[in-house]
């Protein structure tokens, strides 16, 4: 029997192993490669060692985008999953939880492009959140898309487009949970909260721990929300108050009108590389927990 | 199976790091440009090939891409090769980026300079365009179709080596828009000097128009207030020279100081129609064209781009922005062909870039395209008209930022401290004092 497992070793992982290589491995390896030099993308390269981690280290703008890439990745995260698992104990037995889970979930389907052309729409002085406050007589409404709040609509559209997601996710894992389990609840008198303290949340540990794990490796990818968000519709990206490490490492790689600094965009993108691999092993030792039968 | 699992990787890894030393050949050295034909005559034309290569910023259907469609059409039908034109789109740059690592790069790429400058000429990748300047188009070479002004200014179209890299068959400008049938006054008599120009300003603020529209999220568009007051003033070069003062001195000047107030001034004094430090492109540029601002300053781009939803009788017109220099300079941002050093038929791409300067495509260009040709004496639709008036009668002609490159200078250093003073946030002497100091950090970085 082992011996036909390994027969089909090759056959079954090799075109896997091979694409994989080809197109994560290499380009992390190369981007490594150029990340210790001075490069416009095209022509000769200048070796510079350490040079673009000094200078990334050095910038203030990359420690103002890895902020905010770690605001996306706590702040955030931690709403969605508190709202997630408020969810999960009213989703279980309400009625039409089918259709609400399908409605939670629709935001998610929804491209970010969306979000960031309906900014616009919804977010102008003269859109329709501030057309709507008028008819409540509220005349002086914020200015919603100023450059220093744009992060927290950003922040807010993110926990609207996920939550459903990972809602649904759990809720997959509550609805393994034998329901005598909840009946017990019932009959001993558990309240919400020590419903989810007892026997959701750890009967659910590992597949919470997943998703914690995704969303440590969606957070640190953000793009094109923030991208579309800050009106980088012709010149200039968004406003710097926005950025986080995947778009200083977009701007400093493809700036549009200046000299493109490949070493040091893929400086910028090895570091987040780096954040998310410590994260992850940090998160994975955190969860770590029996698996509990049941 | 870690018996097998052993053998199969170093296998793979092998062939992995050998793809990746494939991969990162870009140190090639570009194959020598092509010598400079003799002078006066035209380029020698090798043997003709079946077909060259073309990529276009332009998106198929965008009326500058059925001009150059045009001009393809008749240079196939006169010289009998095929065109295989990929029509890109803005992205082609990017595109080209990864392309100059191999041997596979188009013939002709068309581009703005400012996106293709940086990428072609800074990595030595970019050939000689010499054939295109000594082809004889409608009786003359083409160098001498392109004002002189434009080949004397300080965009380079030419390598150290004096090889001409780029050639240029259109142009961007700016200038202050207006509707000519709301403000008829304006097309007669515009505001000359910095006071008229407040002066209207303040006039307008007792009017039911706000002065001035400006999608206040736009770095680019914010920074042109600076930008084009500063050289209009002192001249082309003097935004460069801020930029290039490593020790910063260069922002101590007075001259500094009062442009930065006067951006301030526009901001501080209500000139900015309201709400735009928090609305989204084109909210504001909208805006204008529906009349709830009166003037918009930005590009020559402006009547095509915006003709769609202007309000009902609008008649484009516009005015240079206002300077007190005795001296006038114009905006010329160049758009043009450009070959990469690697391409197989050179001088044959050089023959159909030079075919694009003839008046007719020219005169399309100008009036079917509505942008505005690089020949001066094309037709141009006559919205367009003021524009042209006032390149023909500029000393001299600039690029925003002075043309500046320098590898995220003005995403990283100029567009958020500009920002701040546009929105009102800072003053002109925090704008300097800030400009300042990271101007030195930006280069004790380099």
């Amino acid at each position: 029997m082992d011996r036909e497992r390994r027969k089909l070793l090759i056959p079954l992982v090799g075109p896997a192993f091979v694409f994989y290589t080809v197109l994560f491995i290499i380009p992390s390896l190369a981007a490594i490669w150029i990340s210790f030099h001075k490069w416009a993308g095209a022509g000769p390269m200048e070796f510079v060692g350490f040079k673009n981690y000094v200078r990334i280290a050095g910038d203030e703008l990359f420690r103002h985008s890895f902020v905010n890439t770690l605001k996306l990745l706590f702040v955030v995260g931690i709403i969605i999953f508190v709202v997630a698992f408020a969810l999960t104990l009213v989703l279980r037995d309400m009625w039409g939880k089918g259709a609400v889970r399908s409605i939670i979930f629709f935001p998610h389907l929804v491209n970010a492009l969306v979000y960031g052309a309906l900014a616009g729409f919804i977010f102008n002085p003269n859109g329709l959140v501030n057309k709507i406050l008028e008819v409540f007589g509220i005349d002086a409404p914020p200015a919603w898309l100023a450059t220093d709040n744009i992060f927290m609509l950003i922040m807010a559209t993110l926990v609207l487009t996920m939550t459903g997601y990972y809602t649904t996710i759990l809720m997959a894992g509550v609805d393994r949970i034998p329901p005598s389990l909840f009946e017990d609840c019932a009959l001993a008198g558990a309240n919400a909260w020590q419903r989810l303290r007892y026997v959701i949340l750890p009967l659910t540990w590992d597949v919470f721990g997943t998703c914690a794990v995704l969303w440590t490796i969606t957070s640190v990818k953000i793009f094109e929300v923030v991208w579309l968000f800050g009106g980088a519709a012709t010149e200039g990206g968004p406003p710097i108050q926005t950025w986080t490490v995947a778009v200083y490492t977009f701007v400093t790689a493809f700036g549009g009108t200046s000299i493109p600094a490949y070493g040091m965009a893929s400086a910028a993108s090895i570091i987040s590389l780096l954040l998310v691999l410590v994260l992850v092993v940090l998160l994975r030792r955190l969860m770590r927990r029996e698996a509990l039968e049941f | 199976m870690s018996n097998v699992a052993r053998k199969l990787v170093p296998v793979l890894l092998t062939g992995a790091m050998l793809a990746l030393a494939a991969c990162s050949g870009g140190g090639d050295t570009p194959a020598e440009p092509a010598p400079p034909a003799e002078n006066g005559e035209p380029a020698a034309l090798p043997e003709k090939p079946e077909s060259i290569s073309y990529w276009s910023m332009w998106n198929e259907g965008e009326t500058q891409q059925k001009v150059i469609a045009q001009a393809v059409k008749a240079w196939e039908e006169e010289t009998g090769i095929k065109v295989d034109v990929e029509w890109q789109g803005r992205g082609v740059v990017q595109k080209l980026t990864p392309a100059l690592n191999t041997n596979k790069v188009p013939d002709l790429v068309d581009a703005a300079y400012n996106k293709i400058a940086p990428i072609l000429v800074t990595t030595g990748q970019a050939g000689s365009l010499q054939g295109a300047y000594d082809t004889e188009i409608d009786g003359k070479k083409v160098s001498e179709l392109i004002p002189e002004k434009y080949l004397s200014g300080n965009t380079q179209l030419t390598l150290e080596d004096g090889t001409p890299w780029m050639l240029p068959y259109s142009i961007s400008s700016e200038g202050v828009w207006f509707d000519a049938a709301t403000h008829p006054d304006w097309s007669s008599a515009p505001p000359e000097t910095w006071d008229d120009f407040i002066t209207v300003l303040d006039e307008l603020k007792t009017s039911d128009q706000a002065p001035l529209a400006i999608d206040g999220d736009i770095g680019g568009y914010n920074s042109a207030w600076f930008s084009s007051l500063m050289i209009g003033e002192n001249g082309p070069g003097s935004v460069d020279n801020l930029i290039t003062s490593e020790d910063g001195s260069a922002w101590d000047a007075p001259e500094v100081l009062e442009i930065a107030q006067r951006v301030e001034s526009l901001a501080s004094g209500g000139y900015f129609i309201p709400g735009y430090n928090a609305s989204k492109f084109p909210a504001q540029q909208e805006a204008w064209g529906s009349g709830k601002a009166a003037m918009l300053f930005s590009g020559s781009w402006i009547p095509a781009e915006t003709s769609t939803y202007v309000k009902d009788g609008f008649e484009f017109d516009s005015f240079p922005l206002p300077t007190n220099s005795e001296k006038k300079y114009a905006r010329a941002e160049f758009v043009g062909y450009v070959t990469p050093a690697k391409a197989k038929n050179i001088e044959w791409a050089s023959n159909l870039a030079a075919s694009v300067l003839s008046i007719d495509i020219q005169n399309a260009y100008g009036t079917e395209a509505k942008s505005l040709p690089v020949r001066l004496d094309a037709e141009v639709s006559p919205e367009l008209q003021s524009v042209v008036d006032h390149l023909e009668a500029a000393d001299g002609i600039y690029a925003a930022f002075d043309g500046a490159i320098y590898p995220g200078y003005t995403d990283k250093v100029l567009f958020p401290i500009n920002n701040d003073l546009v929105l009102g946030k800072i003053s002109g002497e925090e704008f300097v004092a800030k400009m300042k100091a990271a101007t030195v950090d930006y280069w004790k970085n380099q």
